[in-house]
């Protein structure tokens, strides 16, 4: 039987833990004396006391998390962070559509950065800052986080963390998981910080600089201006960006073996190598055709330029210096498929993941030398130890149903209306959490045309993404919950 | 504490389990990565696929910063290999397990410690050491010395035939002028209870008392146990254990010893002089019949099937054998086997854990023991000059309610503890705890 009472002890929990962000971003509207403070206070009030009344009356339950329970409390996480989150844009005005205000903080939690807003500048401080922390907490994971601050989940962590941690198996940096998610945040926090100095340093405001730095290293994309980084014509400005990004979208046990001065664990390590060799070819690539098709004249700005959103679009950010959509048809097929790939596993990128893509393409290539020798054992080699079929079978199912999933969700945006370009753009942009689509989704344009069917369908992909497919899938699956 | 165990076989698991609960950081390295895969999804620790005699995996798992290095693999040569790599690779304890009683010699010990290899365990060797203690005292269940037996845990099945039993442990003490015994828990319907003064004893309760050597008689008494000495013991299984305990008690006991293979049967006629070794089927009951089986004192099942051991000690009792002792290495029998009244219950990984176990424990520890039919531990712990438990009077000082204080130790005197007994520094104190109560009593004595 699902023990629903520890599922609703975990929910209140978090809920409260919510409410805490709320009033720390209450503060930001409180130093700029602008007119959503009390919408802040509100909505942390009403978190704060549904989720202490679902903790208090829950309080006394049987502490042990199964694995239904596990997929359950993750997936109800994000929709309840989700409906709660949106309090603050919807109470306050600020996006006066529920459907709109929903859409913007899903989009928001799982690092997506899409939105349906159009004039961004226009909003109070706090509103902005809520968009960027929102994506901050989604980007290392809200179970991550929850491990590591609330100590009641030690029993039956491991079953939550590996629903939310993005890869085919998750890595330890320590044998206790809540040390392990201390270690995680620890090494996001910093980054952010490292990156808010720098971005200070180049020019921006303190207050841009924080919020950029929570949306880069969450590879969300959510920028407090409407023209995205194109805003800050400023090289060291955007090279930072990209330095950062290509960071969050590094797995974070690597940064963790890295600061540790194990520098030979990095280079050695064969998803790093992928990751590396193709955000360098493709971005080369581009630059030369920006170069040479007279897109961009200018040598560093083509090279600037072709890096920039090929970090962004590898690392799922979705930042934009340059509306790729207007550049020759070549570049944008790239871009497309540079949806797909995503960042290394444990990282905060989303998309299919660099590993997964690697070990499929081996498998691919291998699956021909055993035509040649039909007896012969060849084992598919990842960081020189060979890859146990059972992972193999996952990964290769879940880039089914991820195709899958693509396929039949172009077909039901197009019977709302949109051309090829725009549905699979949109489609590819939101299961893979990035940001900008193709056509009218592109990285000049947003998604406030989208009706809200729409809008709740992409919502979903979005989700289905952040928790990469089989977590929601699985909850929906009649077997699941049979005894 | 960092705790790295290598090797995930019943010991190294059971150990990761212990340790885990006791929230130790807990590194298991294992060569079969399905087994840790089953660890890990259900304990909080990390596993790692290697070998536990690689140089390079063992530092994957950081042993230059762990604090106990335990060794459990299946076999000795990788065990005391594994433990001198993890010594020489900076772990500050290391602790492997071994077959071959030579090794555990006194003059071998510093040789070993010159290799790096800090401490050995033999959990065959302490697992016979237990059924020797079982049989010199029949009509208890388990029986821990402390300092030498000067104090001593009983663990004791209370029948309807006991004068005690019916009355609260308020009524027990006033039975006798001097305080001869402390209850420190009880085992009812499998759950473990810290009794207060107004507990009574029910019919089954296995109690756990704790006496000196003088208040034994009295006890033995109250709990209804008539005493009687053993002459004849059969052993079934001529399995390591059953070799240890027939080695030792043939010089004093008429021991028959019933061993199924052929070649082994032959193997342990050679080693053991004066016992009897029969070649059969340990579960034929004309087999048993014949080789007199109701005028055996003692019953010891040691095969390596737990359910054979059970069954044939149910067997002996029916055939009117008064202590049965089996080996039941599969935990979810214990309560089981318990609950049929089996005399005592042996399992090697408990013996193992509870060697290792002291190891974990901060205060200044000088004896820690698991229990078999309790999750509870009995410690020994040592006060010293700034311990919180010395702060006054046992009835005034607020002592955990998971945890209780049975004796203490003072100048090589054994006290029985009451609430007017004060602890002094230096004192070795006897502690019944339950698990969640062991955190909390180790930082009363530190």
């Amino acid at each position: 039987m699902l023990n629903h009472r520890i599922v609703l002890l975990i929910l209140g929990l978090l809920l409260v833990v919510e409410g805490v962000f709320m009033l720390l971003t209450s503060v930001v509207s409180l130093i700029y004396g602008e007119y959503d403070l009390p919408y802040f206070l509100v909505s942390a009030l009403i978190c704060i006391s549904i989720g202490g009344l679902f903790y208090l009356t829950n309080k006394n339950t049987d502490k042990s998390i199964g694995k239904r329970e596990g997929y359950i409390v993750v997936t109800l996480v994000w929709l309840v962070f989700s409906f709660f989150g949106l309090l603050p844009f919807w109470l306050s005005g600020a996006i006066p559509s529920f459907t709109d205000a929903f859409f913007e903080t899903m989009s928001g939690f799982t690092t997506t950065g899409s939105s349906i807003l159009n004039d961004i500048e226009a909003l109070p401080h706090g509103i902005l800052f809520w968009r960027s922390i929102i994506q901050w907490l989604g980007g290392m994971g809200i179970i991550v986080l929850s491990l590591a601050i609330l100590p009641i989940l030690g029993v039956g962590g491991m079953q939550l963390f590996v629903a939310e941690v993005p890869g085919p198996v998750p890595d330890k940096l320590h044998p206790r998981i809540a040390d392990t998610a201390k270690r995680l945040w620890v090494i996001y926090l910093s980054y952010t910080a490292v990156e808010t100095i720098l971005l200070w340093i180049g020019g921006m405001t303190l207050f841009d600089a924080v919020c950029h730095s929570f949306t880069t290293m969450a590879t969300g994309g959510y920028s407090t201006k409407q023209a995205s980084v194109a805003f800050y014509d400023s090289a060291f400005i955007q090279y930072v960006i990209i330095i950062f990004m290509f960071v969050a979208g590094v797995n974070f046990s690597l940064s963790y073996a890295a600061l540790h001065g194990k520098f030979k664990a990095v280079i050695k390590d064969e998803e790093f190598k992928y990751y590396t060799l193709i955000t360098v070819f493709v971005s080369v690539l581009v630059a030369v055709v920006l170069y040479f098709s007279g897109d961009v004249p200018h040598v560093e700005q083509a090279f600037r330029d072709a890096l920039f959103q090929v970090v962004s679009l590898i690392t799922t950010t979705g930042y934009a210096t340059a509306d790729y959509m207007i550049w020759v048809p070549t570049i944008s097929i790239i871009m497309f498929m540079l949806m797909f790939v995503g960042g290394s596993a444990g990282s905060t990128g989303g998309g299919i993941k660099v590993v997964r893509i690697v070990l499929l393409i081996k498998n691919a290539y291998y699956e021909l030398k055993r035509l040649v020798h039909p007896n012969a054992i060849i084992p598919v080699r990842y960081n020189s130890r060979a890859v146990s079929s059972p992972i193999l079978t996952n990964i290769l199912a879940f880039i089914v149903i991820y195709m899958a999933t693509v396929g039949v969700s172009m077909v039901i945006m197009s019977v709302m209306g949109f051309d090829l370009d725009s549905s699979i753009g949109a489609v590819a942009t939101c299961l893979g959490n990035i940001g900008p689509g193709l056509g009218e989704f592109g990285p000049a344009s947003n998604f406030a045309a989208v009706p809200d069917f729409g809008k709740w369908f992409l919502s979903f992909l979005m989700l289905l993404g952040r928790l990469e497919i089989f977590t929601v899938v699985l909850i929906l699956t009649p077997y699941f919950w049979k005894n | 504490m960092r705790i790295i165990i290598a090797g995930a076989g019943e010991v190294g698991t059971h150990v990761a389990k212990l340790m885990c609960n006791a929230n130790h950081d807990v590194i298991l390295i294992d060569d079969n990565a399905e087994r840790l895969q089953q660890m890990e999804a259900h304990f909080d620790l990390m596993t790692i696929v290697g070998s536990v005699s690689s140089i390079d995996d063992l530092k994957s798992a950081n042993v230059e910063s762990c604090d106990l290095f335990i060794a459990v693999p299946p076999y000795e040569e990788l065990s005391i290999m594994s433990a001198i790599l993890a010594k020489k690779l900076g772990a500050k304890v290391t602790i492997a397990r071994i077959n071959n009683y030579e090794y555990l010699l006194p003059e071998n010990k510093e040789f070993f410690q010159q290799l790096g290899v800090d401490q050995l365990i033999y959990p065959e060797e302490l697992a016979a050491k237990e059924i020797m203690t079982s049989l010199k005292r029949v009509g208890i269940r388990q029986q821990i010395d402390f300092s030498d037996g000067q104090l001593i845990l009983y663990a004791i099945k209370v029948r309807e035939n006991a004068p005690i039993v019916n009355k609260t442990l308020a009524e027990v003490g006033e039975i006798h002028s001097q305080k001869l015994y402390n209850i420190v828990a009880i085992n009812r319907d499998g759950e473990t209870i810290i009794p207060r003064g107004n507990e009574s004893f029910k019919h089954n309760d296995l109690a756990y008392f704790i006496t000196t050597p003088e208040g034994t008689q009295q006890l033995m008494t109250d709990a209804g146990k008539e005493q009687f000495d053993i002459k004849n013991v059969m052993i079934l299984g001529g399995s390591r254990i059953g070799k240890k305990v027939a080695q030792r008690l043939e010089d004093d006991y008429n021991v028959k010893l019933i061993e199924i293979d052929k070649e082994k049967s032959n193997r342990l006629a050679d080693e053991l002089e004066r016992t009897l070794v029969i070649n059969g089927d340990g579960r034929n009951l004309e087999l048993l019949k014949d080789e007199g089986i109701k005028k055996m004192d003692a019953f010891v099942a040691v095969t390596a099937n737990s359910e054979v051991n059970i069954l044939a000690c149910q067997l002996a009792k029916k055939m009117g054998v008064r202590k049965s002792v089996a080996e039941v290495e599969n935990m979810d029998y214990i309560d089981l086997a318990e609950n049929v009244g089996i005399g005592t219950l042996i399992n090697k990984k408990l013996i193992a854990a509870s060697y290792i176990y002291r190891y974990t424990v901060k205060a200044r520890v000088s004896h820690v023991k698991c229990l078999t039919t309790s999750k509870a531990e009995v410690l020994e712990l040592v006060a010293s000059d700034d311990s919180k438990i010395i702060k006054g009077r046992l009835s005034e000082i607020k002592l955990p309610k998971d945890v209780n204080v049975g004796g203490i130790i003072r100048n090589g005197q054994a006290i029985i503890a009451t609430g007017n007994t004060q602890i002094m520094p230096n004192d070795k104190v006897v502690i019944f705890a339950m698990p969640s109560g062991i955190r909390k009593i180790e930082k009363m004595f530190n």
